[in-house]
C-alpha cells in the first residue's frame, strides 16, 4: 500500500513546475506561518496551502495530514497551559505538580497553544502537499551540482522508505496468514526480519549502483561554489516548465506581502496578559491574498 | 585517475575461459571450468535446472562475480574486449546490461524516467543526450507512458521492461537477463521474448537469456547453452538440443518435444510453427479428438469457497479501482483448482480476500472450513533463525515431516534452496490445522512455480496431492500453463475481476492462444493439453 503522502506524477502545473519553482512558493507560504502569529493569518495560509493541494490533485495527502496535524495541534493547545501559567484569565487551577509547579490553566495560554498548534498543522499540510507534488528525483537531481553523493544518498533513502513500509506490510499479512501451530510472530522478531529484509534490500542497491556504473562515475568539471550555485539557478532543459514563472511570481509577491504587513503591523497579536489578535486593514488584506495566493496551481 | 577501458565492436560480446569459481560461504564451486564465447548479435539461451549456476554464470558475465559477493576465482572473462576482472562492475557497465529475476531489486529511483535515466548520468552524459536516450529506449520498449509514472505504482511486467530499459539505454553491446517472463502472464513473456528477438536483430544486441520455460523462448535463439553443476553440459544449436535433453535430461524437454518424442516422430520441434510444419509434413494432419479428462464430480457437501458478487476496490497508486467486480466462484472439498489471467486480473486479490486480507465493499466471500493461504513471497513468512524455532513442538515436526522438511530443524530458513523455503512457508500455514477436523477446507498458493524447474514442480504437485487426499481443496493461482495443465481438475480464468472461463482444465486450457499450453497451440484440438494426451492424439492417427 503506497503512503498518501507519496509522490504521484499527474498533469498539474505544481507537479510540473521545476523543483525550484515549487518550493518557492509552497515555501514562501510557510515562511509566513513561521513569521506571523497572528490567528486570522495563519488560518489564511493554511486555507490557502489546502486549496492549492486540492488543485494540485493531492487531495488524499491533504486529508491525511489534517488527521495527522488535528491531533498533535489539540495536544499542542492542551500541553501548553501545563507550561505557562501566564494570562489574567485563569479557567482552572489545578495544584502543585511534580517538575511543573503550580499549574493554572488560563484561557490566554489556551490560546497561544492553539496558534502554535495552528501553525504546526499548518506546516504538515505544507510539507504534505510538497511530497505529493514534487517529483523528488528532480529535487535531488538539481540538487548534485552542489553535493552529488548526498544526494544520491538522498535519493535512495526516498526510494527505500516506502519499498520497507510495503515489506513491512505483507510481514503483517504472513503473520497473520500462520497456523495456529506455529511459534507467535512478536515486535521483536518482525523488527528484526524487517531490519534483516532492509539490509537484504540495501545490497540489492548497491549491486544495482554497481551495474549503472556508479564507481566509474564521471565527475563534472571542477567549479568554484558561486559556479555551482549559477548552475542551480539554470535548471535543466527538460527540468522546467512554463508554470515556473507564476509560482516564483506567486512566492515573491507573498513574501513581499508579508514582510511589508509585517512592517505595517499585520501581524498585530498579544498574547499576555490578555489575548488580542489584529483586524487591520493590513491584516485582513494580507490574508485575502494569502488565500489567492492558494489557487496558484490552477490549471486553466 | 586511470584511464577507463573501452568496448570493442570487433571483439566477442562474451569470452570466458576456464572460469571456476566459489561463493565466499560454498563448499563447492558454482562454476566448474567453464568456456563459452558468444559472438555479437548472438540470441543465446542459457538452461539448466534450479542451482545449477545460471545466474552465477550471468553475474561473472557483468562482474559482479567476484567483484561484488567475493569468493574464489579462477580464469578469465571478457566483455567487448574488456577484462572484467580488471575492470569490475561499474566500468563494464558500458558494455553489458543486466536484469535480474525480481525487477523490484533493480530500482532505485522514484519515477520511472529517473530510473532510465541513471546510467547515463552516472557514465557523465549531458542532459540533452540523457532526454533523447530516454525517450529513444521509451519507444523502443513501448513504455512511452510510464516515464511519467512512479516506480511503485507500475505492475510486475511494467517494472520489469522498466528495469529492460535502464540496461539498455547505455546502449550495451551485451544484455544479460536471468528468468525476464517468471512473474508475467503468457501474454506479457511471450511479448517480452519476441521485443528482446527485435532488438536482438535491430540494434545487434547480443543476449543472453536465462529461462526454465524453455517453450516460450527456445524458438526465438539461436543458440542453447544448458549447464549442469555448474559446467557446460550442452552448447549448440536449439533442435540439437532437444536431441540432448530426450537422452540426458528430460526435464529441459519442452512439451512439443517431448510429444514428439513420445509419438516417435522426428525431428523434435523447437516451436509450435516447427511443430506444426513438421506434422504436416509427415501427414498427420488432424489428429481423432480424444476423450477429454473430465473434472472429477465435486464434493455435494457444504462449498470450501463460495463468492457471491464480490467487489473489491484497490488503490494501487494511480486512483482507486475495482479489482474484483462482482465475482462469483465456488469451490468444493478435493478440488485441484488453477486460477489464471493476466496481471492485474484479480488472482492475488480473490485470494487475499477469501484469506480475510482484504475487506470486499460488496458482496461476500466464505470459507466455512478455514484457508490457508501461501503468499507469492515465502521469505515473508520466515521470520526466525532456526526452522525448528519457526515450528515449535511435535507437531511442528509432524508438519514439517509432511513437507519433507524433517532434516532441516536445525537449518537457519535463509540457508535453505528456494522450493524448500516454499515448502516451509506452507508448513508453517498449515501448522496445527493438519488434525482430522482441523485441516483447512481450502489450501491456496499464489503463484509457487515462479523460478522452479520441472523437478521442483513435480515435488510441489505431489506435495498439493497429498494435501488433497486428505481432504483439501487446492487452488493455485498461476501464469504457468504447463504446471497448470500437469496439476489442475479445473481452471478458473479471470479477466478485469470477473470469471470469464470456468471448466475442466483439459478444456479451457486447449480453447485458446495465450492461455493454452504448447501442446494445445500445436494441435489445436478441444481437450488435448499435455505431451501423452497429445502423443496419444498422434500416435491414434498413425497408427
Amino acid at each position: 500500500m503506497r503512503s498518501a503522502f507519496a509522490y504521484t506524477p499527474r498533469p498539474g502545473p505544481l507537479q510540473a513546475a521545476s523543483p525550484a519553482a515549487a518550493v518557492a512558493y509552497l515555501g514562501a507560504l510557510v515562511v509566513v506561518c513561521f513569521l506571523y502569529s497572528n490567528p486570522i493569518v495563519l488560518a489564511s495560509v493554511g486555507l490557502a496551502v489546502t486549496v492549492a493541494g486540492c488543485l494540485a490533485g493531492a487531495r488524499t495527502a491533504v486529508g491525511a495530514a489534517l488527521r495527522m496535524a488535528a491531533p498533535l495541534a489539540l495536544l499542542i493547545t492542551l500541553v501548553n497551559p501545563l507550561v505557562t501559567s501566564r494570562g489574567e484569565t485563569v479557567l482552572a487551577r489545578l495544584g502543585e505538580w511534580p517538575l511543573l509547579g503550580q499549574v493554572d490553566v488560563t484561557a490566554e495560554a489556551l490560546a497561544v497553544g492553539a496558534v502554535l498548534g495552528l501553525r504546526a498543522a499548518v506546516a504538515i499540510v505544507a510539507f504534505a502537499v510538497y511530497s505529493a507534488c514534487v517529483d523528488p528525483d528532480r529535487v535531488l537531481r538539481a540538487l548534485r551540482p552542489l553535493a552529488h553523493r548526498s544526494a544520491l544518498t538522498a535519493t535512495l533513502a526516498s526510494r527505500l522508505v516506502p519499498v520497507a513500509a510495503g515489506d513491512a506490510a505483507r510481514l503483517r499479512d504472513a503473520a497473520r496468514l500462520r497456523g495456529p501451530g506455529a511459534a507467535a510472530v512478536g515486535r521483536a522478531a518482525m523488527a528484526r526480519r524487517l531490519l534483516a529484509g532492509s539490509l537484504d534490500r540495501a545490497v540489492d542497491v548497491a549491486a544495482t549502483l554497481e551495474l549503472r556504473g556508479y564507481s566509474q562515475r564521471r565527475s563534472p568539471p571542477r567549479r568554484r561554489f558561486v559556479e555551482r550555485l549559477w548552475c542551480l539557478e539554470r535548471p535543466q532543459s527538460f527540468n522546467h516548465s512554463r508554470y515556473d514563472r507564476r509560482f516564483y511570481a506567486v512566492g515573491a509577491a507573498v513574501l513581499v506581502a508579508a514582510v511589508t504587513g509585517k512592517l505595517l503591523g499585520a501581524d498585530a497579536f498579544a498574547e499576555y496578559p490578555a489575548v488580542a489578535a489584529g483586524t487591520s486593514a493590513a491584516t485582513l488584506g494580507l490574508s485575502v491574498l494569502l488565500i489567492l495566493s492558494g489557487l496558484a496551481p490552477y490549471r486553466g | 585517475m586511470a584511464e577507463l577501458a573501452t568496448p570493442t565492436r570487433s571483439a566477442p560480446a562474451l569470452a570466458i575461459e576456464s572460469l571456476t569459481y566459489r561463493y565466499p560461504t560454498g563448499s563447492s564451486p558454482a562454476l566448474a571450468d567453464v568456456s563459452l564465447q558468444l559472438v555479437p548479435g548472438e540470441f543465446a539461451l542459457l538452461a539448466g535446472r534450479s542451482a545449477c549456476g545460471k545466474s552465477t554464470l550471468l553475474l561473472a558475465a557483468c562482474g559482479l562475480v567476484p567483484h561484488f559477493h567475493g569468493g574464489e576465482l579462477l580464469g578469465g572473462v571478457q566483455v567487448a574486449g574488456i577484462d572484467s576482472l580488471a575492470a569490475g562492475p561499474g566500468e563494464l557497465a558500458m558494455a553489458v546490461g543486466y536484469v535480474a529475476q525480481d525487477p523490484e531489486t533493480q530500482v532505485v529511483s522514484t519515477t520511472v524516467a529517473a530510473e532510465i535515466e541513471l546510467p547515463l548520468e552516472m557514465r557523465g552524459d549531458p542532459p540533452a543526450s540523457r532526454a533523447r536516450a530516454v525517450e529513444e529506449v521509451g519507444l523502443a520498449l513501448a513504455i512511452p507512458h510510464l516515464l511519467g509514472r512512479a516506480v511503485d505504482t507500475l505492475s510486475g511486467g511494467e517494472l520489469q521492461r522498466v528495469a529492460l530499459a535502464a540496461a539498455l539505454v547505455t546502449r550495451p553491446q551485451l544484455v544479460l537477463l536471468d528468468e525476464p517472463t517468471s512473474q508475467l502472464d503468457p501474454v506479457a513473456g511471450d511479448e517480452l521474448i519476441w521485443l528482446l528477438r527485435r532488438l536482438n536483430e535491430e540494434w545487434g544486441v547480443t543476449v543472453l537469456l536465462v529461462e526454465h520455460r524453455l517453450e516460450r523462448c527456445l524458438a526465438a535463439a539461436d543458440r542453447v547453452i544448458a549447464m549442469d553443476s555448474g559446467a557446460i553440459a550442452f552448447d549448440g544449436r536449439p533442435r540439437d538440443f532437444l536431441a540432448w535433453a530426450q537422452d540426458n535430461d528430460r526435464a529441459l524437454e519442452t512439451p512439443a518435444a517431448r510429444m514428439f518424442s513420445l509419438a516417435g516422430i522426428e525431428p523434435l520441434p523447437v516451436g509450435v510453427r516447427d511443430a506444426r510444419q513438421t506434422l504436416r509434413g509427415v501427414g498427420i494432419g488432424h489428429p481423432p479428438y480424444p476423450a477429454s479428462r473430465r473434472a472429477t464430480d465435486p464434493d455435494p457437501t457444504e462449498p470450501v469457497l463460495k463468492a457471491k458478487d464480490l467487489w473489491v476496490e484497490l488503490d494501487p497508486g494511480e486512483g482507486a479501482r475495482d479489482v474484483l467486480q462482482g465475482l462469483d466462484l465456488t469451490i468444493h472439498r478435493g478440488e485441484r483448482i488453477v486460477l489464471m489471467g493476466r496481471n492485474g486480473a484479480g488472482k492475488s486479490t480473490l485470494l487475499r480476500t477469501a484469506a480475510g486480507l482484504v475487506k470486499p465493499v460488496r458482496g461476500k466471500v466464505a470459507t466455512p472450513d478455514g484457508i490457508a493461504l501461501l503468499t507469492q513471497n515465502p521469505s515473508d513468512y520466515l521470520v526466525r533463525e532456526r526452522v525448528g524455532d519457526e515450528l515449535p513442538g511435535d507437531g511442528g515436526l509432524a508438519v514439517l515431516r509432511l513437507v519433507g522438511l524433517e532434516h532441516a530443524a536445525d537449518a537457519d530458513p535463509r540457508d535453505l534452496s528456494g522450493g524448500e523455503r516454499q515448502r516451509l512457508a506452507l508448513a508453517i500455514a498449515l501448522a496445527g490445522r493438519m488434525d482430522g477436523e482441523q485441516l483447512p477446507g481450502l489450501v491456496a498458493l499464489d503463484e509457487p512455480t515462479r523460478g522452479m524447474d520441472r523437478a521442483r514442480k513435480d515435488e510441489l504437485v505431489a506435495l498439493i496431492e497429498e494435501l488433497s487426499s486428505r481432504g483439501a481443496a487446492a487452488l493455485v493461482a498461476t501464469h504457468d500453463v504447463e504446471f497448470a495443465a500437469a496439476f489442475a481438475e479445473r481452471v478458473v480464468l479471470l479477466g478485469d475481476g470477473v470469471v470469464i472461463a470456468d471448466g475442466p482444465a483439459a478444456e479451457v486450457l486447449s480453447g485458446g492462444w495465450y492461455f493454452a499450453t504448447e501442446v494445445a497451440r500445436v494441435l489445436d484440438l478441444p481437450g488435448v493439453v499435455t505431451p501423452e494426451q497429445g502423443a496419444a492424439a498422434l500416435g491414434g492417427e498413425r497408427r
